[in-house]
């Protein structure tokens, strides 16, 4: 059941299919390793609410930590990005320090989102950030803390 | 009897032993950032059995171990059924390595309090290091090794690797630091203590001598031991390490010498020949050489010389301005006489070099490639273009010379402006110059791919035309040569 619209010339893949196929390479673990995803609730029918982890990237101030996220896909996914917030606390340029709620602007996955991306994009985005220069050495919080809210 | 299939003989033996439960094995792979391990267990395990199995496959302990599944850590108290983990599924697994070998992220929290314990461990090793830098200086109050311990970064490499167990680790992650943070490398160098150490050339021969790599390395190249015996090469090196700007310079103009001689006919073999002999120790054991020592080879020793080329990565183009005079290129003679005016220190002795490229010790590298050491080299270079063909044989080399041809910016960001002496402009010049070597093409790919011809034309390429080009298409590779030979070939 592929949806073309007359308007692109573009198949555009219906939302929960989208979901459904990250759902499984976030299970079959694709990717390097270094990130992972899954539906926060496996009865999410809607497939909405995800978690993903990052492990934190060696050699930097990261490094060793698993951060926690919480990914939530709107019903305009794949043609929206998804809202991401960090659980574990964690110090990251473009990360409220208060909530752990990703700014949109600050993360070029976000800001330049197209729908080919997906949920890995965004968190090995996450990742590669916590690479630079200006961010592999902020002081962190002590492991294990998480953001209220 | 059809019901319990646990008696009954003529059911299957596998369900006569799951029976009781209907329990299933179930692959899963479990995957580290560095590899893979598939595991089979039994599909209502607990996370705390699967990660017995774990610990067994991966040789790690159990607290060690964090699996990581659809994005949820999972406790030791889950089942696999919990979260959804069947059959051909991956988990990811971290092994947490013991803090103290890892240094880095969480000694910068703790800065003293983790340095402590390295700096103990590695205070024993060194006989002659804590002596020498008992004097105060290094920052809290902390073992008198460690005498980083006063840069926050790099607390956590304290004792700066004195044949500690941590040795290697700590000096790659300090290079690694030291070359992405040049502030922090000046910071350290600063440091008078550093200094005091750093003219002492006693001490860091034995410094170096400690690293067991470099011992390996000395075995199999007595060139190195001499060179690490003689004094005043050590008092260069050093001189070279305190100022890592000036060891950014350094390499860069060596690199562009290099290049030059490169275009010396008839070389480029040998020269390939000579870098892939000494290639392998160097390259390996120069890693982990304590403050970028590989010019130490450089100054006094023709073969070994060779190596500092090969282990800097972000070696430099060779200065092609020789003296006026022997210089090939009238451009070339206009970026020498720049050079050679700021080369205040340079000694005019090896100013006739035999070198059809006019690459002059004294005129490279804007005033830092004085070294004497250097400059013999260089001649011994020259006189023997072989070797300068091996050094630049590396295809790396000519591809880091291409795009620091191709972007001239490249090499002026190189250098720190603060101690360095050169002007932004002579590199610009220099630039150029690759440029025009690189379009004029340097030696005739006939004369260098001599060997390769005639290898093609024994197998039965006759077309030498053909031949040259898919060789200079390759960069000499016979294999790929053929490979395009074939593709090409009218059949």
């Amino acid at each position: 059941m592929v949806v073309v619209t007359l308007v692109t010339y573009r198949v555009k893949v219906p939302r929960n299919f989208r979901l459904l196929e990250e759902l499984e390479e976030g299970q079959k673990g694709v990717g390097d390793g270094t990130v992972s995803w899954g539906l926060e609730d496996d009865e999410d029918i809607m497939l909405t609410r995800w978690t993903g982890m990052i492990i934190g990237p060696p050699r930097t101030i990261y490094e060793n930590r698993m951060y926690s996220l919480k990914v939530e896909c709107g019903p305009r996914y794949p043609e929206s990005p998804p809202f991401v917030r960090f659980v574990t606390k964690i110090n990251l340029n473009g990360v409220h320090n208060s909530n752990g709620v990703v700014d949109t602007r600050a993360v070029a996955a976000l800001a330049k989102w197209q729908n080919s991306y997906s949920i890995r994009v965004v968190l090995q985005e996450l990742r590669r950030l916590m690479m630079c220069k200006e961010n592999m050495k902020l002081p962190q919080p002590p492991e294990g803390q998480v953001f209220s809210n | 009897m059809a019901e319990s299939s646990g008696t009954d003989p003529t059911v299957d033996s596998n369900v006569v032993e799951n029976a009781a439960k209907d329990r299933t094995m179930i692959v899963v792979t479990v995957k580290t950032p560095k590899d893979k391990e598939e595991i089979a267990i039994l599909e209502d395990s607990s996370v705390a059995q699967f990660k017995e199995e774990i610990s067994k496959r991966f040789n790690a302990k159990l607290d060690q171990l964090v699996l990581i599944f659809a994005g949820k850590i999972l406790k030791d108290g889950d089942t696999l059924n919990q979260h959804g983990i069947k059959d051909g599924l991956t988990v990811h697994l971290v092994i947490k390595t013991a803090p103290k070998a890892t240094s880095g992220s969480t000694s910068q929290n703790s800065a003293s309090s983790s340095g402590t314990p390295q700096a103990n461990s590695s205070s024993s090793a060194s006989s002659p290091v804590p002596n020498a830098s008992t004097p105060p200086g290094t920052g809290p109050a902390i073992q008198p090794p460690n005498l980083l311990s006063g840069f926050g970064d790099l607390s956590s490499l304290s004792g700066m690797g004195m044949g500690s167990a941590n040795f290697m680790e700590l000096q790659q992650q300090m290079q690694r630091q030291l070359m992405s943070n040049p502030e922090m490398l000046s910071q350290i160098m600063d440091n008078p203590l550093v200094q005091n150490m750093m003219s002492n050339p006693d001490l860091m021969r034995q410094m170096i001598v400690t690293n067991p790599q470099m011992q390996q390395l000395m075995e199999r190249n007595p060139e190195i031991s001499h060179m690490l015996n003689n004094p005043e090469l050590m008092r260069q090196t050093m001189e070279l390490a305190r100022n890592p700007a000036m060891m950014q310079e350094m390499m860069r103009n060596q690199d562009r010498a290099l290049s030059n001689l490169e275009s010396i006919p008839g070389g480029y073999n040998a020269l390939r020949r000579m870098y892939t002999d000494i290639q392998e120790p160097m390259f390996s054991a120069a890693r982990e050489q304590f403050g970028n020592n590989p010019f130490s080879a450089l100054g006094g020793n023709l073969d070994s010389g060779v190596q500092p080329s090969r282990t800097e990565n972000r070696e430099p183009l060779p200065n092609p301005w020789g003296p006026p005079g022997t210089a090939p290129s009238e451009s070339r003679g206009t970026g020498s006489s720049t050079t050679t005016s700021s080369n205040g220190g340079t000694a005019p002795s090896v100013s006739s070099l035999p070198n059809p490229l006019g690459i002059n010790a004294s005129g490279l590298g804007n005033g830092v490639f004085s070294s004497p050491g250097m400059q013999s080299l260089m001649q011994q270079i020259s006189e023997n273009p072989q070797l300068m063909q091996n050094m630049l044989s590396a295809p790396y080399m000519r591809s880091m010379m291409q795009s620091l041809a191709q972007n001239p910016d490249l090499a002026s960001q190189g250098s720190n402006p603060s101690a360095d002496v050169s002007p932004s402009q002579q590199q610009q010049q220099l630039m150029q110059q690759m440029l025009q070597m690189f379009a004029g093409g340097a030696v005739t790919p006939e004369v260098r791919f001599q060997q390769q011809l005639d290898q093609l034309s024994a197998m039965g390429f006759l077309n030498r035309e053909a031949n040259l080009q898919a060789l200079i298409a390759t960069g000499g590779d016979i294999n790929a040569a053929i490979e395009r030979l074939l593709g090409s070939q009218p059949s």
